[in-house]
């Protein structure tokens, strides 16, 4: 993980490099990726505090260096089987149009360069808005794997919320 | 400036600058409208704010700002140049306050986007009338206007109007000792006190005001002085006065030739242009070109000498120095600080110190100096978000001056204890209540003129506004001599509206009664006004107060006045709290809001058919929440005896609240709940505890709400 922290670094402040890049990680046996661009930084798993009567993929809050910020787990938001966390699990701290949240996933995979033209949008069958795929606005194969590219906005809002806005597109998502 | 040169920074800076200005020039006018007219230095004062503002929105291109502010330049250039007698002050204190609103208003438009559009010509109108109006009463009782407010070449010196074949002339010299500093503004202090005797004066350098080197030329050969006047060598003499450093002052006699020549032969003679001018006068229109850069007398005061012109000022007080910072940075300082406490108790405490037989002496000294290091962070972080009540209560003075002029009563507001410090973010929320209340007082409070006199009292009223630091509170309170509130009026008045149901006056105690003018849907006045006695008001005063989490208490004597006060926390961010445990979770009440603790037996708990359960306690029936229902904690204590119920009150409501156990009582940083996450009723905020867990603050208002739906 340190890896990954490393390159989190030496990327600061390089808006223009981040731009085809995603982080990977895994969910259940899928690889996701998220545009670099949102993310701030990534952290341990660490205690969780739970806030009654909310939805059930927001697990709560945490605390980095002095900010409260509420934690997804993405297991949850795309109807996977919850699972326990283990030390490879991971909190990515993402920012999306001023909100921080951070998402919790099963492991980071690593950064992936992908070109703009690589991406495959995902098959029209599946475009409705059910299951997993309203929140993957693209895919991508790098070495025979295919990822699914996660639109972070639609990841993290809530289903009401989007539903009442579905009428107008939700315009720019991962510059990719 | 180069390439940092954007009007966006600009535009702030135009912003923040014209509105401290205008504060400022609210206070100055305000501080003075008793008085029969404005003082010297108050005329100059708003003089130069008006021309202040011409100019930068004149930059700025806004025009309509540019015109109003350059009319009530005019206004007051005449004003500080001829001393008319008999200005309507009243009118001249409206026609000040008007364009201050007026600016005021355009300059909220810019700032939320829009563009100033506000239409400037009846105000302009209206203050030329009232310029003209100045200036005739002045004429006809056969005075002589003044210069008007023209751009004057910079080698012509201000020219005193009036003459007559019996005036004197003199000739003035003044010498400095060696040593003096700023012989020109010295010079330019004479030549002040002279305007007041003089008809005309020529002086000589000529530049003493826009430049600064003209001190050494004086130094060296003297101020030199043609004055002329009415009154004798002495009278003279005495009119410059004193100053300190002054060497030695020459008068001597001259003839008029000699006056006239001036200084400088070649140069075209002062009379006449003043002749020109006095025929310009009867068509005078109120056009004026820009200030140029020559324009002494407005660089003299924008360079902030003007006090030591006026005679007998104070000195001022040395300026503090601000910086405005983004109160966000402040958050993420507090939140940097909060969490250095906390890594500093994991060093201290760290389990790897607690090897047996380890030799500590020395770090024990670094760790307490290091502790105490944090504690005084904490305390200058907390100092920086706290601002006195000042402005607060200044824009107060406005709204008395304001309705009670316009409802035609005369009243005093005085101030008390200002300077008392409170966060900033309380004051933001205050400051809308504060200002309904004495609204309240001005419109409802202090009787006409004609009911104060009949009984018996000063016919002019009194409001005191007061905020005093007592016991970890502020309290601010408005007082007014009025005729207080009618306890029958209020009970028959909150039972006709339903509020209070069929329940006897002998129910409520004083307190109460007053309290019910707080409910939603109440309103004692009969006629609604402009001001107030909408109906909406009190109540929402009290919930702004609340959500500060103050609360208001009212008190009154019929026919002597009400006392409005509210009682405010210092701060919003830092609340003591009593850290209590729920199964996994952690919960923080405030520990204002609890009555007691009780260890509550079996027998006490009543339980409806339906679940709903109650505690009787001493007599008296709580009803009860247990909180691991209320949210659905899992691994928490069922039974009743093995818990601790905590008994809360808020509003004179009380709630049992079902817990499993405490914790510790302290200082908790009051944080909010993230806003991604939806409002959860019973839930006020979340706070990090000492070892970097999170705890929600619970919110009584919220959990007895939340109970009473059900």
């Amino acid at each position: 993980m340190s890896e990954e922290l490393d390159l989190m670094d030496d990327l600061d402040g390089k808006e223009d490099s981040q731009k085809g890049m995603f982080m990977t990680f895994q969910i259940a046996d899928e690889c996701y990726g998220i545009a670099i661009t949102f993310v701030e930084e990534i952290v341990g798993i660490q205690s969780i505090t739970a806030v009654p009567e909310i939805e059930d993929y927001i697990k709560g809050l945490i605390n980095i260096r002095g900010k409260i910020i509420p934690v997804i787990d993405v297991r949850v938001r795309l109807k996977q089987t919850p699972r326990e966390y283990t030390d490879r699990t991971c909190i990515i701290v993402i920012n999306v149009k001023s909100t921080t949240v951070g998402l919790i996933v099963d492991e980071i995979a690593g950064v992936i360069t992908v070109n703009e033209k690589e991406i495959i949008l995902p098959p029209s069958l599946s475009q409705s808005n059910t299951g997993n795929s309203k929140y993957v606005f693209g895919l991508v194969r790098v070495e025979n794997e295919v990822k699914l590219l996660l639109d972070p906005e639609k990841l993290i809002r809530d289903e009401d919320v989007e539903a009442l806005e579905e009428a107008a597109p939700t315009g720019e998502i991962a510059e990719a | 400036m180069g390439e940092d040169f954007n009007t966006d920074s600009m535009l702030d800076m135009f912003l923040y600058e014209s509105e401290q200005l205008l504060e400022n020039l609210d206070n100055t006018v305000l501080e003075q409208k008793d008085e029969e007219c404005f003082d010297e230095e108050s005329i100059n004062e708003i003089f130069r704010v008006m021309h202040t503002i011409k100019g930068s929105s004149g930059i700025m291109m806004y025009e309509n700002i540019t015109k109003v502010s350059h009319k009530l330049e005019d206004v007051f250039y005449y004003l500080r140049e001829s001393h008319p007698e008999n200005v309507p002050h009243l009118e001249l204190v409206d026609h000040v306050l008007e364009v201050s609103d007026f600016i005021t208003g355009e300059l909220e438009k810019i700032k939320s986007g829009e563009t100033p559009d506000g239409d400037e010509s009846k105000l302009v109108e209206e203050i030329d009338k009232f310029l003209t109006k100045i200036k005739t009463g002045i004429s006809q009782k056969g005075e002589e206007l003044p210069p008007e407010n023209t751009y004057v070449e910079p080698n012509q010196f201000y020219i005193a109007p009036t003459g007559s074949e019996s005036s004197k002339y003199y000739k003035v010299s003044i010498y400095w000792r060696d040593d003096t500093q700023m012989c020109n503004i010295r010079a330019y202090t004479a030549v002040y006190a002279l305007k007041e005797v003089a008809e005309d004066l020529q002086y000589i350098p000529d530049d003493i005001i826009s430049n600064e080197e003209s001190s050494d030329v004086i130094l060296e050969d003297g101020f030199h002085m043609l004055v002329q006047c009415q009154c004798s060598k002495d009278e003279v003499k005495a009119a410059i006065g004193e100053t300190s450093g002054m060497d030695r002052v020459e008068i001597s006699d001259c003839t008029k030739q000699e006056f006239e020549m001036g200084f400088h032969e070649q140069e075209e003679h002062p009379i006449i242009i003043e002749l020109d001018e006095k025929e310009k006068v009867p068509e005078k229109k109120p056009e004026k070109k820009d200030p140029a850069p020559g324009d002494y007398v407005i660089k003299n005061k924008e360079t902030g000498k003007s006090k030591k012109l006026a005679k007998n000022q104070p000195k001022q007080q040395p300026k503090q120095t601000y910086i405005s910072v983004n109160v966000e940075k402040l958050d993420d300082l507090m939140d940097m600080i909060g969490e250095l406490v906390i890594s500093e108790a994991t060093v201290l405490q760290n389990p790897d110190l607690k090897v047996p037989g380890l030799e500590l002496s020395n770090f024990q000294k670094s760790a307490s100096q290091l502790s105490k290091i944090t504690t005084e962070l904490q305390d200058v972080i907390m100092s920086m978000r706290m601002m006195p009540l000042t402005n607060t209560f200044q824009k107060m003075n406005r709204i008395v001056f304001d309705v009670s002029r316009k409802l035609g009563k005369d009243i005093e507001l005085e101030v008390i204890g200002e300077n008392t410090e409170v966060d900033k973010n309380i004051i933001e929320h205050i400051s809308d209540p504060l200002m309904h209340l004495v609204r309240n007082s001005v419109d409802h409070g202090i009787e006409s003129k004609e009911e104060r006199l009949a009984a018996g009292k000063n016919p002019k009223g009194k409001i005191t506004l007061e905020a005093k630091n007592e016991g970890g509170k502020v309290y601010i309170i408005v007082r007014d001599d009025g005729k207080g509130l009618n306890k029958q009026k209020l009970y028959d008045k909150a039972r006709a509206n339903g509020l209070i149901g069929n329940r006897a006056m002998s129910d409520f105690t004083e307190k109460e009664i007053f309290q019910f003018i707080t409910y939603a849907g109440f309103s004692t006045k009969e006629q609604v006004t402009e001001y107030s006695g909408r109906g909406v008001g009190m109540d929402v005063v009290v919930k702004n107060i609340q959500a500060v989490g103050g609360n208001l208490e009212i008190d009154s004597v019929e026919g002597g006045g009400s006392e409005m006060t509210m009682k405010i926390p210092l701060t919003l961010a830092i609340i003591n709290g009593i850290v209590m445990q729920v199964g996994n979770s952690t919960f923080v009440i405030e520990t204002n809001d609890i009555k007691e603790f009780v260890r509550v037996s079996k027998d006490m708990l009543v339980k409806e058919p339906d679940g709903e359960e109650y505690i009787m306690l001493r007599d008296e029936c709580y009803p009860f929440i247990r909180l691991n229902r209320r949210y659905h904690l899992d691994d928490s204590k069922a039974e009743i005896e093995d818990g601790i119920v905590v008994v809360l009150e808020h509003e004179n409501k009380n709630v049992c609240v079902f817990i499993d156990q405490l914790i510790a009582e302290q200082e908790i940083v009051v944080k909010p709940i993230p806003s991604y996450i939806k409002k959860v009723q019973g839930l006020s905020g979340c706070t990090q505890l000492g070892d970097g867990s999170i705890a929600l603050i619970l919110d009584i208002a919220g959990l007895i709400a939340g109970e009473e739906k059900k």
